[in-house]
């Protein structure tokens, strides 16, 4: 009995990484494919989806302490951020066009009179899971995404995404010639999906992932 | 006889030089000449109640504000500088909608009430300057003062081009030709046992010609738990000869900075916003460096 153990252990240590690293075969299998191409271009529209903001748009009724990041009028590129949203841009103008506010952070809950996207909410949606609410945040991403086996620092493809459990997750589109990275994310600080340049600074302690529906 | 304290003031003489290529000091062989971190200016923060969403009434306007986020929302606070031509320090504090000025020991000098939320500060030439709106991405243009300017058509100062040579720890950095210095591309070589260069940005060149490059590196890109990576800054003089290297700049941000860098005067400035206090860390490339033994 005593030289079955290391086996035993070794099957207890299987057993619960498959747990808590991956998500069952079925759901895997049932995850909307999505080429790179596709990807891209979801993220593209998120960012550069134009709206205006109307003066019902400012206000949310189920919240007191809301408080607009924007102004009345104002013509804005880019969906909106709302804390545990995920709406894609013609669910997103369905709700500015029965005066759901525009955007909310974190300090005001998730709020269901507003409209938007979160940082998971995005990446998700740019992956094609479209129909899944917001069943997946940073934290259980990895259940649908892998952790590659590649040089993430120069092998990377748009597509894949920079997460970081408990906090944000971008989604990334390529190399500059001078190393630095290009990346879209649903931005709290700059209240909406924005595409950007940026340095590798920014992402220490984040984890590569590729999303395990994609068509490579 | 020496005595042991003449001895150690010429070793210390020895490996100092000036990074400032003025003195006609400075050397880099065999080691990079390095600059450590001179000082910090601790700047004190206040922060949102999670539950009014509201400042404290006793928050001090003194401060800056932070928002501490939540799951799936990084905290939110100044992440955006510059430094004026008198070494005082402008820093955004978007959940107020407004700048903050300190100066240049980080003591509180006033509020410019711009009425909106900021994510970067830019002093640009005729003492201007620009502040970018987050929301939207449009540019401000202020005097010293912080009185609006209406100019039409400014745009960000265009950063020299970098590119790297895959694979082979080093690349180019273009930079402009100021009074009949070199200008043109400066080679920039990385060599540092175990690491990889991954980028290298042009910061800025002074009016001496002298070139400040940001360069990140990393140790691997696979096998480790998480993307890790270290940061530099070096400055090149105009003739391209590495005068020193700032090689210990955190990188643990609470707000992640827009605004990371900013050189002024041959100073290095870093805006790290902590869950605490708002640092700005200050490496004075002007004052001797010090090249490990040999």
């Amino acid at each position: 009995m005593l030289a079955r153990l290391p086996l035993l252990f070794l099957l207890c240590v299987v057993l619960v990484s498959s747990q808590s690293n991956h998500a069952q075969p079925g759901v895997v299998a049932r995850l909307p494919r999505a080429t790179r191409k596709e990807v891209v271009a979801r993220a593209q529209t998120l960012a550069s989806h134009t709206w205006v903001c109307g003066a019902s748009n400012l206000r949310a009724s189920c919240s007191r302490k809301y408080l607009s990041d924007w102004k009345p009028g104002q013509r804005v590129t880019g969906i909106p951020y709302r804390w545990g949203g995920t709406d894609g841009p013609e669910e997103f103008d369905r709700k500015l066009a029965n005066g759901l506010a525009a955007g909310a952070h974190s300090r005001y809950g998730v709020l269901s009179c507003a409209a938007g996207i979160d940082c998971s909410g995005f990446v998700t949606l740019c992956w094609g899971l479209s129909q899944t609410g917001h069943a997946y945040s940073t934290s259980n991403l990895r259940s649908i995404a892998g952790k590659p086996k590649y040089n993430w620092f120069t092998d990377m493809k748009a597509g894949d995404v920079m997460n970081k459990a408990g906090s944000h997750v971008v989604l990334f589109t390529g190399y500059n010639p001078d190393g630095t990275i290009n990346v879209c994310e649903a931005s709290g600080s700059k209240s909406r999906v924005v595409c950007s340049r940026t340095t590798w600074s920014r992402f220490k302690g984040y984890i590569p992932l590729v999303y395990k529906g994609i068509d490579d | 006889m020496a005595r042991p304290s003449g001895i150690i003031s010429l070793i210390l003489l020895l490996g100092l030089a000036a990074c400032d290529a003025s003195g006609g000091r400075t050397e880099t062989a065999p080691g990079i000449c390095t600059i450590s971190l001179t000082r910090v200016l601790r700047i004190p923060i206040s922060t949102l109640d999670a539950h009014t969403a509201t400042e404290s009434p006793d928050a001090s306007p003194t401060t800056l504000l932070l928002s501490p986020g939540a799951t799936d929302e990084p905290p939110e606070g100044p992440d955006g500088f510059d430094v004026l031509e008198d070494g005082s320090l402008l820093i955004t504090d978007p959940l107020r909608s407004r700048l903050s000025s300190f100066d240049s020991q980080g003591k509180f000098r006033r509020t410019w009430k711009i009425g909106f939320r900021a994510d970067s500060v830019t002093v640009i030439a005729d003492g201007l300057v620009l502040v970018r709106e987050a929301s939207t991405g449009r540019l401000h243009t202020y005097d010293q003062e912080g009185q609006p300017r209406s100019v039409t058509g400014d745009t960000l100062p265009e950063r020299g081009e970098a590119r790297l040579q895959p694979g082979q720890n080093r690349g180019t950095v273009s930079r402009p030709s100021i009074d009949r210095t070199h200008g043109g591309p400066l080679g920039i070589q990385f060599d540092k046992p175990g690491l990889t260069l991954l980028s290298l940005q042009s910061l800025t060149t002074d009016q001496k010609g002298d070139t400040y490059v940001a360069v990140e590196a990393t140790a691997g890109g696979r096998a480790s738990e998480a993307i890790n990576l270290n940061k530099y800054v070096r400055r090149y003089s105009s003739d391209g000869k590495l005068l020193c290297e700032i090689a210990d700049i955190s990188l643990d941000y609470y707000v992640p900075p827009v605004d990371e860098l900013r050189v002024h005067k041959g100073v290095l400035y870093q805006l790290q916003t902590t869950g605490s206090e708002v640092r700005v860390n200050v490496w004075d490339t002007n004052q001797p460096c010090s090249r490990p033994s040999p």
